[in-house]
């Protein structure tokens, strides 16, 4: 038994290692601190690469903190779908932060970025060990220590929008995990664990003695998770948040954040709770029509944006839409299309916010109007831009377009054309209000009449490298559908 | 600061010290008693508060700077990471204790327990720092938008 055995520990350990050494690296060897954070991250997606080969060849994996089996002690838990998320948080986060590393020094005050290196590796940590944990209580503790790391990323910028945004961010979020944190209570007093394997063994009895309780602690995580990742009607903190961060803090809360906690409601629901439970309460069809609203109205406000990233940030509402359209549909299949939208989302939104960013970057515009003919002077940038916007339409050739044909086949599979429909018709919404930006773009006769800076080519390949991986994923998708098919069947 | 007031001064001055000493016994008897290093940490963090209080900010910061705090603040974090670290070299799983082989000691000695008696002295160097570094950051954050203190 070799050091492979502890990668689950030591993701976790290595991040949240780093978080507490760049502030010092930053002080006494500030040259070093940002290799040093690009390495840790790199480190940490290997071993999650370690651990996907691990886990094809020999099934799931089980970890024991301090080495005390379940009841006493707190649990990793390493399966299919599980690795599947790590992996898809440990390589965006490396991705963003490569382009974060010019973009910020622009963005941020110097002395900032020490601290900023520091959150950004305590954010990555947190949802690292959210992936990995089989603990209830421990889930809250890293839900906790994600919040507040998002919200100060957010903050650091420290002009009057971003702290307002953070403020109402914060005050959301922590009542979301206030829910979450009674829903767990409520559970723990029925069943008097919080080792999720115990606690799905011994809920389908507390559910017959006890269906009050579990349909208030099922509500509670319906709002908590909701609120964390702006399901519909639980959204309003988003928009401010997302469009007045610096753009990596976007791309990384747009691109990843949201997503950890849809993946978590996701645990949840079909490995905690006892399918009784969801057959006696229409807790799917909740989220279904919340979903399907959020695809619809997420459109609708970013349609009526004049500001790009408050544009991008309304559609991100729209987009975790299909993850949880994927998650209310109870089929393998439409579950599938959910999480590989949950993957070319992460890709793609992360690209757009990027983009945003370099726009931002070299010229300072904001405004959607004034954007005419900048594909002249900032071509590559824009060509991304229309990749992201066309795997958003869902065009053929980009993994837009295969996640929602699988959402649509799975619906179709359990005989519920409406939710086509809402995709078809949220895909045309999706075109009217991305089209124009890129339209306008290329094709203007006037010459581009702002000033434009020459953008660092650091800033440049991590956008090159999106547009690839958004057509890779758009052509060659049978490879994540397989793994994530046979992730499946441990549901059903 | 025109605020001079001698009975705060002086009974802050023949306080503190049975304050940190306290706060230094909670930490160090996580393992034996109620209280631990997060306890004994916020005490002995607000013991120093103390003295920048009813002094002021410079007395404050001759104790421990600004600058200490924080460097202490990831130093006891790292210690941490670092003792969960150690169990996995010697061969348990990440934060073992007796499985990875760390000294038990005595049980009730103040020696004993292994990586947690380490663990709660970091936690208690790490509390007490954040519980200082706050502070300073409050007030700095004061000074720069131009409130009096």
């Amino acid at each position: 038994m070799g050091l492979e055995q502890h990668f689950p520990a030591l993701i976790i350990a290595i991040l949240f290692g780093i978080a507490f050494f760049s502030p010092l690296l930053y002080r006494w060897a500030r040259k070093i601190s940002a290799p040093a954070l690009i390495t840790a991250l790199t480190l940490a997606l290997a071993m999650s690469i370690s651990l996907l080969i691990q886990v094809t060849q020999g099934g799931n994996i089980t970890y024991y903190l301090g080495g005390w089996p379940p009841p006493w002690g707190v649990e990793l838990k390493i399966d299919l779908l599980r690795v599947y998320m790590l992996i898809i948080v440990l390589a965006v986060s490396t991705w963003i932060m490569i382009y974060a590393l010019k973009d910020l020094e622009h963005e941020l005050k110097t002395e900032m970025l020490g601290w900023y290196y520091s959150l950004y590796a305590l954010l990555v940590g947190s949802m690292a060990g959210i992936t990995l944990t089989n603990d209830l209580f421990n889930l809250f503790v890293l839900m906790e220590i994600c919040a507040i790391s998002a919200c100060a990323i957010i903050s650091i910028k420290e002009d009057r929008a971003c702290l307002e945004a953070s403020f109402k961010y914060l005050i959301l979020s922590a009542m979301g995990t206030g829910c979450f944190l009674l829903g767990v209570a409520m559970i723990y007093m029925v069943t008097g664990h919080l080792n999720y394997d115990l606690v799905s063994e011994a809920l389908p009895k507390a559910v017959e003695l006890y269906p009050n309780n579990m349909f208030a602690a099922a509500a509670l995580f319906i709002v908590a998770f909701g609120t964390k990742s702006a399901l519909f009607p639980l959204h309003v903190w988003l928009p401010d948040a997302h469009a007045s961060a610096p753009s990596p803090s976007s791309a990384m809360l747009s691109g990843v954040v949201i997503k950890i906690y849809a993946f978590a409601l996701f645990i949840m629901f079909y490995q905690i709770f006892p399918r009784t439970l969801l057959d006696s309460i229409p807790l799917n069809e909740i989220v279904l029509w919340l979903a399907s609203m959020g695809i619809m109205f997420g459109s609708i406000f970013a349609m009526v944006q004049v500001d790009l990233k408050k544009m991008l940030a309304y559609s991100s509402i729209g987009q975790i839409g299909y993850v949880f359209l994927g998650i209310g549909l109870d089929d393998s299949m439409a579950m599938a299309g959910g999480f590989y939208h949950l993957l070319v989302h992460a890709i793609m939104k992360s690209m757009l916010f990027m983009a945003a960013g370099v726009i931002i970057y070299s010229t300072g515009i904001r405004q959607i109007k004034q954007l005419g003919g900048i594909g002249q002077v900032l071509p590559v940038t824009m060509l991304a831009f229309t990749i992201g916007s066309a795997s958003m339409i869902g065009l053929p050739g980009t993994g837009g377009l295969i996640s929602k044909w699988y959402l649509a086949l799975g619906a179709l599979d359990i005989g519920r054309p409406i939710f086509v429909v809402i995709i078809l018709a949220s895909s045309l919404l999706n075109a009217v209000y991305y089209m124009p930006i890129i339209v306008n773009a290329f094709m203007q006769q006037e010459e581009f009449e702002h000033e434009a800076k020459p953008v660092p080519r650091q800033m440049l390949i991590p956008l090159i490298v999106g547009m690839a991986a958004i057509i890779f994923f758009g052509v060659f998708s049978r490879p994540v559908i397989v793994l994530l098919e046979s992730a499946m069947q441990m549901f059903f | 600061m025109t605020l001079e007031d001698q009975i705060v001064r002086i009974t802050s001055r023949l306080v503190v010290p049975f304050i940190q000493v306290y706060g230094i016994y909670i930490i160090l008897h996580g393992h034996l008693s109620p209280g631990g290093g997060f306890s004994g940490g916020a005490i002995f963090g607000s013991s120093l508060v103390l003295v920048a209080l009813s002094f002021n900010l410079e007395v404050g910061a001759k104790q421990i700077s600004h600058d200490t705090s924080s460097i202490l603040e990831s130093g006891g974090a790292l210690g941490f990471i670092l003792t969960g670290l150690v169990a996995v070299v010697l061969g348990g799983n990440f934060l073992s204790n007796q499985a990875a082989g760390f000294p038990m000691g005595e049980a009730g000695e103040l020696f004993s327990a292994g990586a947690i008696f380490i663990i709660t002295t970091f936690l208690g160097i790490k509390v007490a720092s954040t519980i200082i570094t706050l502070f300073y950051n409050i007030i700095e954050e004061e000074d720069k938008s131009g409130a009096s203190h």
